[in-house]
């Protein structure tokens, strides 16, 4: 039961145009490349809008919870990062950081040691069409002040007291010690960073599955 | 304006079912004027006594193919955005072996079913009781297999990643295959449909 007929003199067309196209285009790459269109009307908004960063604190208390949804990436030098970490970061150099393996659905932090090298990260990830990207405000040094090492004001009201008790437990969850008294301690007693991966509760994120697109 | 539109926020979750129905009706209706409703019209390819599934597929895909590339390559569509699924090897491989198993014996794959029915045939109103059978089944066992299901995983892999040669090159090869098959189709069509009505 032969079905096909003879091919029309269309047949031969479209065939010839589907030749030329996949001809034209051997060794052309569709996905788009480095050089990116920039909105820097909505940068500029979202920068003014302050829905660019996270505080250290709202991070921790994210890693506390258990949340594991969002890629943290590193972008200081290999041997920082293998010193000490935030726990679940990922370590990038800016360099590599557009080739990375990223989800454009996937929440992301960014921190480096004070917070050039995040904004430039961020900058980057944006221009790349990344929507839901932060920069940990501070960077790794607020991260220390903050969580890792809080201090109480030696003139401390009971209220800073009751959130310095807080405070405390974030910080000795993340490996950390909190600092009492005046600034003169701190000197006395020179910071003892955390080991690598302190927080063991905290699992490290395996890449949660994606929700399910397609068939 | 870029695609893929729902990506970019061009409309939200529930616009995007009305264009998914949209496309669905599309989709059948093609389906059914190619001749997909019949399971005579699509087991015959298995026989090769007609090829209409291999040219309408193999037109689907070639056109698919170079319009989202061009698209793309203009900058109306952003490839980067459009989901591709995780490819594991092993257990995709055994899935398709079953899907072509299931489509000899029953006539119709999974979407030609719903054409079928859709215009009142009554084998393709079998074929998806089984469908639904089979997806219970599936999901009774499912705690068993799931270490299965997930194996051999190559994350969402293209044939130019695979093989490391440009995505132009993959696309001038496919669009040779399918060419060669629809110059070649009409006399496998006659060779094999000899054969068969020699043998009947």
């Amino acid at each position: 039961m032969s079905q096909s007929r003879p091919p029309s003199k269309w047949n031969w067309i479209l065939a010839a145009v589907a030749l030329v196209l996949a001809a034209v285009s051997v060794g052309g790459d569709p996905y788009r490349g480095h050089v990116v269109t920039l909105n820097t009307k909505e940068l500029g908004m979202i920068v003014d809008a302050e829905v660019d960063h996270v505080t250290a604190e709202e991070l921790a208390d994210r890693l506390i919870q258990g949340q594991t949804a969002q890629r943290i990436l590193d972008l200081r030098e290999p041997i920082a990062y293998a010193e000490y970490h935030i726990p679940t970061a990922e370590n990038v150099v800016l360099g590599d950081l557009v080739d990375y393996p990223l989800y454009r659905n996937e929440q992301i932090v960014l921190y480096s040691g004070g917070g050039i090298h995040s904004a430039q990260a961020w900058f980057l990830l944006r221009a790349q069409g990344f929507q839901g990207v932060y920069m940990l405000l501070g960077g790794l040094d607020a991260w220390k002040d903050e969580v890792l090492f809080p201090s109480l004001p030696t003139e401390a009201g009971p209220e800073e007291i009751a959130e310095f008790e807080r405070l405390v437990q974030v910080s000795q969850f993340f490996g950390g010690s909190p600092r009492h008294g005046s600034g003169e301690e701190f000197v006395a007693t020179p910071m003892q960073m955390p080991t690598v991966e302190p927080a063991s509760q905290v699992p490290v994120a395996k890449k949660k599955k994606k929700r399910k697109e397609g068939c | 304006m870029m695609a893929p539109f729902f990506k970019y926020d061009l409309f939200g979750d529930e616009f995007s079912l009305i264009v998914a129905v949209l496309i669905g009706f599309a989709f059948g209706f093609f389906l059914e004027r190619a001749g997909f409703g019949s399971a005579r019209k699509l087991t015959a390819q298995f026989y090769l006594t007609d090829l209409a599934v291999f040219k309408v597929m193999f037109t689907a895909i070639v056109t698919a193919m170079l319009g989202a590339f061009y698209l793309s390559w203009m900058g109306f569509l952003d490839l980067s955005l459009v989901y591709l699924s995780t490819t594991y090897l092993a257990p995709q491989l055994l899935g398709g072996v079953l899907l072509g198993f299931g489509f000899v014996v029953g006539g119709y794959c999974p979407g030609t079913s719903v054409v079928g029915m859709a215009t009142g045939r009554v084998d393709a109103l079998v074929y998806g009781a089984g469908l639904i059978a089979g997806i219970f089944a599936f999901g009774e066992a499912y705690p068993y297999m799931e270490g299965f299901v997930y194996s051999t995983d190559m994350g969402a892999i293209t044939l130019p990643q695979l093989f490391g040669v440009p995505y132009g090159l993959v696309m001038l090869v496919i669009v040779l295959i399918a060419l060669l098959g629809f110059w070649a189709a009409p006399s496998i069509e006659r060779y094999f449909g000899n054969r068969l009505t020699e043998e009947v």
